[in-house]
């Protein structure tokens, strides 16, 4: 652990955060809820928060150069395409359950914020890992 | 075969400079000097010219380019 520089080890410590918390959300839940989406969210920034934390208060050298730069980009570059696709994935089966009537109109607004904060969870994984691979790869 | 080839590594040894005392010189991450030295990471030209800097030497003793095709 010693030899990742702080840029690799805050990455590790984001993806901790988000699959602790948006794992068991993703696959135990069984019905959508405004409280299960916020204390998704909530829990993800308190965990971030804390590990992000430790890491800073064990680590000296929080260096950031060009090539952590290029980096950082190159994972935006990846969320970008995920959170992309996946918007237009997932609005295509709101508007396809709507329409062949398995999804109640007054419930829409729940299933679409449960989809919107489940992209962006999605998306950020995606960005961590680009970024943690290109690191390994040594870019 | 990666066309930009560096000699950074002879240099540092010849300086007898740790990587980490390369990194805080030119103001990069030790992780960074290991990914040029291997030939991973071309580096952009002002850390290369800082490179050239440290050691006291022409870029071109540190850095040469080899097109693709021609070794």
């Amino acid at each position: 652990m010693s030899q990742l520089s702080y840029q690799e080890k805050s990455l590790y410590g984001s993806l901790v955060a988000e699959v602790l918390v948006y794992g068991p959300y993703f696959f135990l839940h069984h019905e959508n809820s405004i409280g299960k989406v916020a204390l998704m969210i909530i829990g993800i920034i308190i965990l971030q928060i804390v590990i992000q934390l430790a890491i800073v208060a064990f680590t000296r050298n929080r260096l950031k150069d060009e090539r952590d730069k290029l980096i950082e980009l190159r994972g935006y570059r990846a969320g970008y395409f995920t959170m992309a696709s996946l918007m237009v994935l997932g609005l295509a089966m709101l508007w396809f359950h709507a329409t062949v009537g398995e999804l109640p109109v007054n419930r829409m607004g729940l299933h679409f914020i449960s989809v919107f904060f489940g992209i962006l969870v999605i998306s950020d994984i995606v960005k961590t890992v680009t970024q943690i691979v290109a690191y390994r790869r040594t870019l | 075969m990666p066309s930009i080839l560096n000699q950074i590594r002879e240099l540092r040894a010849a300086h007898d400079m740790t990587q980490q005392a390369l990194a805080d010189a030119i103001g990069v991450t030790r992780q960074t000097v290991i990914a040029i030295e291997q030939d991973k990471y071309s580096p952009s030209l002002e850390t290369a010219f800082k490179i050239a800097l440290v050691f006291g030497v022409a870029l071109e003793q540190v850095f040469q380019y080899e097109p693709k095709g021609r070794r």
